[in-house]
């Protein structure tokens, strides 16, 4: 028993300092991307391109694939769809283990994590030979641009807009085609239409869910000109404490609150049911997504009973939240040109048309013609916004508004449901700037 | 009497050179014994070699490498560079790790007793083999069967305010409102989270008591009837005794558990409000996958493993019963 012991523990140590052997082999991080020079670049590419995409662009990522093959024998691409909770986990660990896929339509939140080390290649010369760039979602080709080179483009579109209940408008003597511009005209509408009771509410929003909030408020704080970030990523700051516009849109959302022009179960709205009281009628105005609510509701209520406009900041303006993903070509990627062969079919504007249909907003302002207004109102709206759209360009931005605990949420919360503004700013300013510091690219 | 070794040196023919002391038997009988052994133990070897492979691979090894993650500062994405000690070094200064720790211990602390109580409660009840103790050990059984992600996600629509059946119910009952939001409060939702646990934990309880007071024997308990001892002098007495084992495994169990806890706050609370609500799992969770600060997450890890392995230690020597205690003053 005493030898056998003893080879027990011998084969652990031999195990364990094998493994801290191969892992001290060096660090893996991905090879900085060698852009690729031949003019034949995205051209009659062959062979397969693997293109991992997020599950909630699935209806869209399944179409656009399908045609794509149909009408490309030579070049095939195979689909593999992410869950929301594990892309950027997925993606890493692939980057890593050296077998990443030839595409990925990434977050584009997510996006300055992976530029600013190389994992991407870098596309900016062959952005540039596209004929409409000056077209292109500015957001998305943001958050794909580090120190001035380009590693993203713009796949699809997932705007914030300002929903509104056109029948609810006119019950309460208000101009069903006048939808409200400015921080004073969403309150006063809010108002008349939560007079007419009977379990209708002026507004409502998701107050548990610090993503939606993020989606939904921003916009107007960018309307009025103003951002929660400052400078690029390598020196950023925190811009909370005296941001007029912050403490306008905070203030906004207050007044919904103690007035009681929001349901009661706005507090504890996860996200889970957020629009469903709108498309249920029972609400007047709703701050929201484009395919959120297009999803939500039959199509023959769009225009008719619901309605969207952009979403204004305090004093008129208006702006947009650039949700939605970007296309990326891992440096490791075995068929780079047969996936830049596919985003450029896919930026296509027969393509970029489709995307209504599909719960998505076109990244190209182009798109926007009088045929495509005439057939897509509602889209319509948000494609315009799209030009004077924004998304924040930060490290952090998952720590920062899509969590319980990061200073977003806590500072909404402080505010609107507590009451005390200024400690809600210096939460705010002192969460943004730790996780800043953090977060800093080595 | 004879011994074994005396015995098999009369049947067992020679097959080697002897080893050790010569005994009844001569020469021979020795090294017939030493290859016997030698042979038992190559089998020996080889029969647990696949399970020893299983765990070196798929326990061992990672354990490892974990331990080496946690001295460097490993990024999801990047390049990183052996640091030492000096994620363990932050983690003892890290206020929400702290909060983390201490937020994970009050919870284990809470909910520990009512699961064995309700558990031992359960088990006594359906203990008997009475009329209905099949349906009752199934139901209460049922909850951890079902799964704590699936209750988590069903609890999360059932304490809404408004809308809830836990809100309907209590207020026709006059003990709490209509509008009362369970997880947007501290002290709201770690009430509802330790009632719902109890609920879903005991069943297991249940059946691991359950399986020692059937192994009781009966004599005992008839035994006590004759010197006329109550039914709760034969539980203290006779029963809790007995189930020494059974209730050390149940509470180590609880209490490792309770100190992995992450589905429930994760869905009902996300940690919230803030972090208040936050255990020590998901907050390696965030550091590891919404931080990216992997090689800090790990050195979490670590150290949440050895804690529970000394606090299940002391759980074992505390717990141990007189037969261990007797073979441990033996040997």
């Amino acid at each position: 028993m005493k030898l056998q012991r003893r080879q027990a523990l011998v084969v652990a140590a031999a195990t364990t300092l094998l493994a801290a052997t191969a892992a001290g082999c060096g660090s893996s991080s991905p090879s900085s991307s060698t852009p690729a020079t031949s003019s034949t670049f995205g051209v009659n590419a062959t062979g397969t391109v693997q293109f991992w995409a997020r599950t909630v662009s699935k209806t869209l990522a399944q179409k656009l694939v399908s045609e794509f093959n149909a009408t490309h024998k030579n070049l095939q691409v195979k689909l593999t769809l992410t869950s929301i909770n594990d892309d950027t986990t997925s993606l890493a660990t692939s980057i890593r283990a050296g077998d990443p896929p030839d595409v990925v339509g990434l977050n584009d939140i997510d996006m300055p994590s992976f530029t600013s080390n190389g994992s991407f290649m870098n596309l900016t010369q062959y952005i540039n030979k596209l004929p409409y760039k000056a077209d292109l979602s500015p957001g998305h080709l943001g958050l794909g641009t580090y120190n001035g080179q380009e590693y993203g483009v713009p796949y699809w579109a997932d705007l914030s807009v300002l929903w509104y209940n056109k029948t609810l408008f006119s019950q309460a003597g208000l101009n069903p085609n006048d939808p409200p511009t400015t921080y004073a005209q969403i309150l006063s509408d809010a108002q008349a239409i939560n007079k007419l009771g009977h379990g209708i509410n002026g507004f409502t929003f998701a107050g548990d869910c610090e993503g939606c909030l993020g989606f939904t408020v921003q916009p107007g704080i960018w309307a009025d000109g103003s951002y929660l970030t400052n400078g690029p990523i390598a020196t950023q700051t925190a811009n909370i404490t005296g941001n007029t516009a912050l403490t306008q849109a905070l203030t906004l959302y207050r007044e919904m609150w103690t007035q009681h022009l929001v349901p009661d179960n706005v507090r504890t709205d996860d996200g889970t049911t957020w629009g469903e009281d709108f498309a249920a009628g029972k609400i007047g105005i709703m701050p929201g997504g484009y395919g959120q609510v297009v999803d939500l509701v039959k199509p023959s209520q769009l225009g008719t009973e619901f309605m969207d406009s952009p979403l204004p900041g305090t004093n008129g303006g208006y702006s947009t939240f650039d949700g939605g993903d970007d296309f990326a070509i891992p440096a490791a990627a075995k068929n780079p040109s047969g996936a830049w062969e596919f985003i450029q079919w896919v930026l296509e504007t027969q393509q970029q048309e489709q995307y209504p249909g599909l719960g998505a907003t076109p990244v190209r302002t182009d798109v926007l013609t009088p045929a495509f207004s005439a057939a897509h109102p509602e889209d319509a709206v948000a494609l315009k916004a799209l030009a004077k759209g924004y998304a924040p360009v930060t490290m952090v931005y998952n720590q920062m508004f899509n969590e319980a605990g990061g200073p977003w949420f806590q500072m909404f919360t402080t505010a609107v449901y507590d009451g005390n503004m200024t400690l809600a700013l210096q939460q705010g300013q002192s969460g943004l700037a730790r996780l800043i510091q953090q977060n800093a690219p080595s | 009497m004879t011994t074994p070794n005396r015995v098999l040196s009369r049947r067992v023919p020679l097959i080697g050179h002897a080893t050790g002391q010569p005994r009844d038997g001569g020469r021979n009988g020795t090294i017939r014994w030493s290859s016997l052994k030698a042979r038992q133990t190559r089998t020996g070897i080889a029969l647990i070699a696949p399970a020893f492979a299983m765990v070196a691979i798929f326990v061992l090894f990672p354990l490892g490498f974990a331990v080496y993650i946690s001295l460097t500062n490993w990024p999801l994405i990047g390049s990183y560079h052996f640091i030492g000690a000096q994620n363990y070094t932050e983690l003892i200064h890290d206020p929400q790790f702290i909060h983390s720790v201490l937020f994970t211990l009050l919870y284990t602390a809470i909910v520990t007793g009512p699961i064995f109580i309700v558990g031992y409660a359960m088990a006594v009840l359906v203990r008997s083999g009475r009329f209905g103790s099949v349906f009752f050990r199934t139901a209460f059984f049922l909850p951890f069967i079902v799964g704590l992600a699936t209750e988590s996600f069903m609890a999360l629509l059932e304490l809404q305010p408004d809308s809830g059946a836990a809100d309907f119910l209590l207020a026709k009952l006059h003990l709490a409102s209509i509008h009362t939001a369970w997880t947007v409060s501290y002290g709201l939702s770690l009430t509802a989270i330790c009632v719902f646990v109890t609920w879903f934990a005991s069943g297991l309880t249940m059946m691991l008591l359950m399986a020692g007071m059937q192994g009781i024997p009966a004599e005992l308990y008839e035994a006590a009837n004759v010197d006329g001892a109550t039914w709760w002098q034969k539980e203290i007495r006779i029963t809790i005794p007995l189930l020494r084992r059974n209730i050390a495994l149940a509470l180590i169990i609880s209490v490792i558990g309770s100190f992995l806890a992450f589905n429930q706050f994760y869905i009902l609370t996300e940690g919230g409000p803030g972090t208040s609500t936050q255990p020590v799992v998901m907050w390696i969770y965030e550091e590891a996958f919404v931080q990216y600060h992997l090689g800090y997450a790990t050195a979490g890890a670590i150290t949440l493993v050895v804690v529970t392995g000394i606090i299940s230690a002391v759980q074992f020597y505390l717990l141990r019963d007189e037969r261990d205690q007797k073979k441990a003053v033996r040997r």
